[in-house]
């Protein structure tokens, strides 16, 4: 047990640490409402980096995230701008997700094209011709939009309940829903997997599709937290998701992970900014800790594979 | 596949900068002008050392993300080394070719010594080494007032080329060298391939991907002395995304992500055609407003189009 989770319970354990000295050192951190800010403005890229995660299990990347995220919520704005209905705007941009998803999966799971290059092509195109078409114009929303229409309170804790109920469904499919393992197969070895009876092409386009659709909630989820949506929204959201990610315990080869690592990886990263402000820690620090962050959690990888503990598979 | 003096993705690409240069020349105002050539060059520069500092680590099957990056460190430590330190510009400039090849070296050691992922291990230090020029420059100073003999390495001419020009010339004839004229870059393409296939074989494959790591932070730093020299400023922001223009344009100029294919004569083309493209859309009266979306969201799509092409054509 200690060994198979071995990954996940160190990730956890410098969180728990760090969250303890902040406990001691920075109790204000804990304070209910800036916390509860701070959680519900957070909890939409957790979706995102879910869907990274398991892109990055099957062995594939996705650097459009922050692109499909920006045009997801500037399209979502412009809709709720135009007098349609929250309940048909958030399917819609769901769906706009899953579509720029589905973009992505055809060209990387059809033609077999290389997905570092494909989603940087699409991260480019997107972004450019939202930048086109919006010029910096922020999208107004109508009253009644933010929050869903309810008080802020009400509407940062919807907002982490919603994103937690779809973390658990992940995590729970992920685990023991026979879709959830193929991720795992194909990520381990594509010509098993398919010698296996599976279908690795298939397998991976939805898996791109299923980023789409979580990127499209997400943008949905965190546009309505404020009263305007910047089009220059998401950009650098691929490099936390996949930051996140390899911090948590999945191994950008593939086949190796679970999203409760995942999980562990995106609180710590997200506690670095806060805790090294309360420390008295300069913030201009934090870019290069997070890159530090990161350097370590692969070092610890790299170590380990050497000696030959590997991580469990899911 | 037929043997061709040309390999075809070149070919391609040579013909689509030649209608470029047409369309530009008929449609754009001063295009053709030298002074024009002359900024073009001039702002092509940087991301075209970026990219034939690429080329090798590619060929192998490896990336660097950090490229950009280490140009923005590199720029804010000459900067410091100049300024503050009181160093004479020379020095400070072999000191950050220095710094440029040592960050190499820690990519290349994290790499091949803990058999880590290339992406991963550049990822990292992406976002270390600009955070550290962050960090050095508390996020805001910026380095000015550099010596004349030092700003006419960005904006002076030698022999009626931009100074940079040369460095660039200089780069790519070595480049080319390295990669196309020795056993060396013969065994890049090698482990490219198949880095089992290779080690088999007898190569030190650990030694050359280090060689090309380093040969990549040394280019980078190399590519920092110029941008602050055109720029006569050095701030921790310098080359923010040149990783990813540097990238396209590798892999335009036919070089497979994979590794073990792709020419130097190629990566030179795909920089020149992106640079011609940002610069001919500024000229062009109709596009001239919306020109730097255009030209982003014309590079994505070109860089689509191209790959669906490829696979298609390879599949035939």
């Amino acid at each position: 047990m200690l060994n198979r989770y071995f990954r996940e319970l160190s990730v956890i354990a410098v969180l728990a640490a760090v969250l303890a000295i902040m406990a001691v050192t920075a109790p204000q951190f804990f304070d209910g409402q800036p916390l509860l800010s701070r959680m519900a403005s957070a909890a939409p890229r957790l979706l995102v980096t879910g869907g990274v995660a398991l892109v990055i299990l099957t062995r594939q990347i996705d650097i459009s995230v922050g692109s499909v995220f920006a045009v997801c919520a500037v399209s979502a704005g412009a809709l709720l701008g135009a007098g349609w209905p929250m309940l048909v705007v958030a399917p819609v941009t769901l769906l706009l997700g899953a579509l720029a998803g589905a973009l992505n999966g055809v060209l990387i799971a059809g033609l077999g094209l290389p997905s570092i290059v494909v989603t940087l092509a699409t991260m480019v195109t997107l972004r450019e011709a939202l930048r086109m078409v919006q010029q910096g114009v922020f999208v107004n929303l109508p009253e009644g939009a933010q929050w869903f229409g309810q008080g802020m309170q009400t509407g940062q804790l919807l907002v982490c309940g919603i994103v937690l109920l779809l973390w658990a469904g992940l995590t729970w499919g992920l685990r023991h829903v026979a879709a959830g393992r193929w991720l795992y197969a194909v990520g381990s070895d594509a010509e098993a997997a398919r010698l296996a009876g599976l279908r690795p092409r298939i397998v991976t386009f939805w898996v791109f599709v299923l980023l789409g659709g979580l990127t499209g909630s997400a943008a949905m989820l965190s546009l309505v937290q404020a009263p305007q949506v910047d089009p220059s929204t998401g950009r650098m959201l691929e490099l936390e998701a996949i930051a996140a990610s390899v911090v948590g315990g999945v191994a950008i080869t593939g086949g190796r992970g679970s999203l409760i690592g995942v999980m562990a990886g995106f609180l710590l990263l997200l506690c670095v900014t806060p805790a090294l402000t309360y420390l008295g820690v300069a913030a201009y620090w934090d870019k290069a800790l997070q890159g530090a962050a990161i350097l370590l959690a692969v070092m610890a990888d790299g170590w380990r594979s050497r000696t030959g503990r590997n991580g469990h598979r899911g | 596949m037929t043997k061709s003096p040309i390999p075809r993705p070149e070919l391609v690409l040579l013909l689509l900068l030649i209608l470029e240069v047409v369309f530009f020349q008929v449609a754009g105002r001063n295009f053709g002008t030298a002074a024009n050539v002359t900024n073009i060059v001039r702002h092509s520069a940087e991301v075209g050392l970026l990219a034939l500092a690429l080329l090798p680590v590619i060929l192998t099957g490896g990336i660097d993300l950090s490229v950009g990056s280490l140009l923005g460190l590199c720029a804010v430590v000459f900067g410091k080394l100049w300024r503050d330190a009181g160093v004479p510009w020379p020095g400070a400039a072999a000191l950050t070719l220095g710094l440029g090849a040592l960050a190499g070296g820690f990519n290349a050691t994290l790499i091949t010594r803990l058999r880590l992922p290339p992406l991963i291990v550049t990822l990292g230090t992406y976002s270390l080494f600009r955070g550290l020029a962050e960090a050095l420059t508390r996020g805001t100073d910026a380095f000015t007032g550099f010596p004349p003999a030092f700003l006419q390495v960005g904006t002076g001419q030698a022999a009626g080329l931009p100074v940079q020009a040369w460095v660039f010339l200089a780069v790519l004839v070595g480049l080319w060298l390295l990669v196309q004229r020795t056993t060396l870059g013969r065994s890049f393409r090698a482990i490219g391939f198949s880095p089992a296939g290779a080690e088999y074989a007898g190569l030190p494959v650990a030694r050359r991907q280090t060689l090309v790591y380093v040969l990549a932070g040394l280019i980078s730093a190399l590519a920092a002395l110029t941008y602050t020299a055109r720029l006569g400023t050095a701030k921790a922001d310098a080359g923010t995304g040149y990783e990813l223009l540097a990238i396209t344009a590798v892999v335009l100029g036919g070089t497979s992500i994979f590794g073990g294919v792709g020419t130097v004569a190629g990566t030179v083309l795909g920089v020149a055609t992106l640079g011609v493209l940002t610069n001919g859309l500024g000229r062009v009266p109709a596009t001239m407003s919306h020109a730097a979306e255009l030209s982003g969201l014309l590079t994505g799509g070109l860089l689509l189009v191209t790959l669906i092409g490829r696979r298609l054509a390879a599949a035939r």
